[in-house]
């Protein structure tokens, strides 16, 4: 067993939560949301995101749409849907419990 | 000097060189594969991956005339991570589907060509009964070595269930719901899975062709092309070598599955033995059931287990060889069984030596008696059993062994008696009494015999003897046994009741009587041995009759010659050309 799949399984439980967080209150286009957990050190690589994004928008989570921009070719904007606003809710709920728990375990001796 | 191409990539464009081109072109491929599992979805990634590393390249080449190299290839791609990394864990997005399957029910029988081995009859049952197509397969070769009607059952199902043609039929064999939403989605899945076999395959040859093509520039040579063919035929090779592999593998598989399930019936079968009517006997034969220290069940046990693990072992071996994604036992696990296996060898080899100790040595143990008979009395001898202890229904001697409970005391009975007869110069008659068993030491022999118990009476001149005797329950298999010899004294005169026919033994007598044609006869004691007094001719022996009366009649061409000896006169009449001449 390597630590790193450990970690990066501890991670991408997460990253969903993270990303549906991130595009709760403001639209968000794939390179801002990948910098964004870039920054909070959740991530390593980006691959992980393409595939997550494309579930998450599958599942009816998350829509997009094109936007021209002034220094490329359009970009793809995220943005949350209803359901994901009720998903990210129930998981916020699951989220706080798990870190009571885990604290509760983790700080016990 | 290097080539450059000019990509389009998220609709940007750029200059690459050849070898980064090579190198990004690759790790999309790797991609993608690690992507396969989800043909709609790839696309779509793959093109969001894409835009972002033309994103990440417009960021490093700030000059539209600057050209993209191998650095700038390996610099993204640590960014964007291996193509590993872009699995997700996919049991938590699957199961719903899996669940969504399960649930749908007009499922209908199909033989499934796109993934036959032989007619696809096992594929298409397995889709039936929601299976790995490989456990069917399985299955189906057990049946065939079981039963042999497996070959015939297959043939007909072959040609039986119609084979999944259209896309309906194959949606239904699969026990997916027949609708419009999902007919598309199944067309659109093959087409893709077609248009990406040819479009790989197109790309491959291209892609070869140019490669020969660089490397032949950059070397020189044709080396390639050499190269090439024997890649080929290795390939060829290897796909022959694993076929057989497999074959293989399918043999190994079935032997194993085949020994552990008969060794599992025979383990289980063993505690109904006595249920199923076998007698105890059986049960309880050497050299695993006999009486010993080491309980029958842990024998059984050991048994088993030393039979048992090797075969597991092979079949796991055949698992492996046949599929490589067969997880193996772990390091601790494999140790334990070695463990095991050897303790159950060394169990049994200590059973065996303790059995073979258990009869090593013989013992006897004699007794005489006089019995209150001269010459000229006349004597019956009878066997006698007692109806409380057997059930047995017929008084004769038998080899094996038989549990019986006298005064609640557990015993073994047997009725291994040898009866004989002998004359004797002395006036009284007498009766000799020879027991036999053996055991771990002489000592021991020699107690085992002496405590065979063993009773006659004599009463009236009638001498009736036990036709059974009882043996120390613990003493299971150590051959005991009982001869008796009656002597008798010249001109005694004996009569053999029915019930010794089985028990006697080589009783010698002039007439050369077989044993079992002595009873129910008068005899009288002479020096020769016994005389019968009443018997018919019939029941000589061929010994007794061949030198005390010859008859020969010879009848050929020549004539007929009759010739009569009885012992002292001798007769003979010749019939021929000459005449009649009698001496």
């Amino acid at each position: 067993m390597k630590i790193e799949n450990t970690k990066a399984q501890m991670r991408k439980g997460v990253l969903e939560f993270c990303i549906l967080s991130i595009l709760q209150d403001d639209d968000a286009y794939t390179s801002e949301i990948i910098s964004q957990l870039k920054d909070a050190k959740l991530l390593v690589v980006e691959g992980t995101v393409y595939p997550l994004l494309t579930r998450l928008k599958n599942a009816g989570l998350l829509n997009y749409r094109w936007e021209e921009s002034t220094s490329g070719p359009p970009r793809k904007y995220y943005g949350i849907t209803e359901t994901g606003k009720l998903f990210l809710l129930e998981l916020n709920t699951t989220w706080s419990e798990l870190t009571i728990a885990v604290n509760l375990i983790t700080t016990k001796k | 000097m290097n080539k450059t191409i000019s990509i389009n990539l998220g609709g940007i464009f750029f200059h690459i060189d050849e070898l980064a081109y090579q190198k990004l072109k690759l790790y999309l491929d790797a991609i993608r594969r690690s992507l396969s599992d989800d043909p709609q979805g790839r696309d779509e990634i793959l093109n969001d991956i894409e835009n972002r590393i033309g994103e990440l390249l417009s960021e490093r080449i700030t000059d539209v005339r600057q050209v993209v190299d191998e650095n700038d290839i390996d610099e993204i791609t640590k960014i964007m991570g291996k193509p590993e990394d872009y699995l997700v864990d996919e049991e938590i997005f699957e199961d719903e589907t899996g669940y969504n399957r399960a649930k749908t029910s007009n499922k209908k029988l199909f033989r499934d060509t796109d993934d036959k081995f032989l007619g696809g009859v096992c594929a298409g049952l397995a889709h039936y009964v929601g299976i790995e197509a490989i456990w069917m397969r399985l299955l189906w070769l057990a049946l065939l070595f079981f039963f042999g009607t497996g070959f015939l059952v297959y043939i007909l199902l072959w040609i039986l269930v119609p084979q999944a043609e259209t896309t309906a039929e194959k949606l239904q064999m699969e026990g997916e719901p027949v609708n419009i939403s999902n007919i598309e989605r199944k067309i659109r899945e093959e087409f893709q899975d077609v248009s990406a076999k040819v479009k790989d395959g197109v790309n491959d040859i291209s892609e070869k062709v140019k490669n020969s093509d660089f490397k032949k520039n950059l070397s020189g040579n044709t080396k390639s092309g050499l190269n090439e063919i024997i890649d080929t035929l290795g390939t060829i090779l290897v796909s022959i070598l694993n076929v057989l592999g497999k074959i293989i593998g399918a043999v190994i598989i079935f032997i194993a599955s085949i020994a552990i399930i008969g060794l599992i019936i025979a383990a289980f079968s063993w505690g109904s033995f006595e249920m199923l009517g076998f007698s105890e006997d059986f049960i309880n034969y050497p050299p695993f059931f006999f009486d010993s220290v080491i309980p029958a069940w842990l024998l059984i046990t050991f048994a088993f287990l030393a039979i048992a693990i090797p075969f597991v072992i092979l079949f796991l071996l055949g698992l492996k060889i046949l599929s490589s994604n067969v997880k193996s036992f772990s390091t601790t696990t494999k140790l334990s069984l070695l463990g095991i296996w050897i303790i159950s060898l060394l169990g049994l080899g200590f059973a065996g030596i303790n059995y073979a100790s258990q009869t090593a040595y013989d013992g006897v143990f004699k007794q005489t008696e006089e019995l209150p008979i001269i010459a000229n009395d006349t004597l019956t001898i009878k066997m006698i059993a007692d109806d409380n202890l057997s059930a047995r229904s017929e008084l004769s001697r038998q080899y094996d062994f038989e549990t019986v409970y006298e005064n609640e005391i557990q015993k073994l009975y047997s009725s291994r008696i040898n009866v004989d007869i002998k004359s004797t110069d002395k006036t009284n008659a007498s009766i000799k009494i020879r027991k036999e068993s053996t055991g771990k030491n002489k000592l021991n022999a020699n107690k085992d015999a002496e405590s065979i118990e063993y009773e006659f009476n004599i009463t009236d001149k009638n001498l009736l003897l036990n036709g059974y005797f009882l043996s120390n329950f613990n003493n299971k298999f150590k051959d005991q046994l009982v001869d008796i010899t009656i002597y008798l004294p010249i001109n005694t005169v004996l009569y053999l009741d029915n019930s010794t026919k089985s028990y006697l033994d080589n009783v010698q007598n002039v007439q050369n009587i077989y044993d079992r044609n002595m009873p129910k006869h008068l005899y009288k004691m002479t020096i020769d041995g016994l005389a019968c007094l009443d018997c018919d001719s019939s029941i000589f022996g061929d010994d007794y009759k061949e030198k005390n009366e010859k008859f020969n009649l010879k009848i050929d061409e020549d004539g007929v010659e009759v010739n009569i000896n009885n012992g002292k006169k001798n007769a003979n009449i010749k019939v021929d050309e000459n005449g009649v001449k009698i001496n």
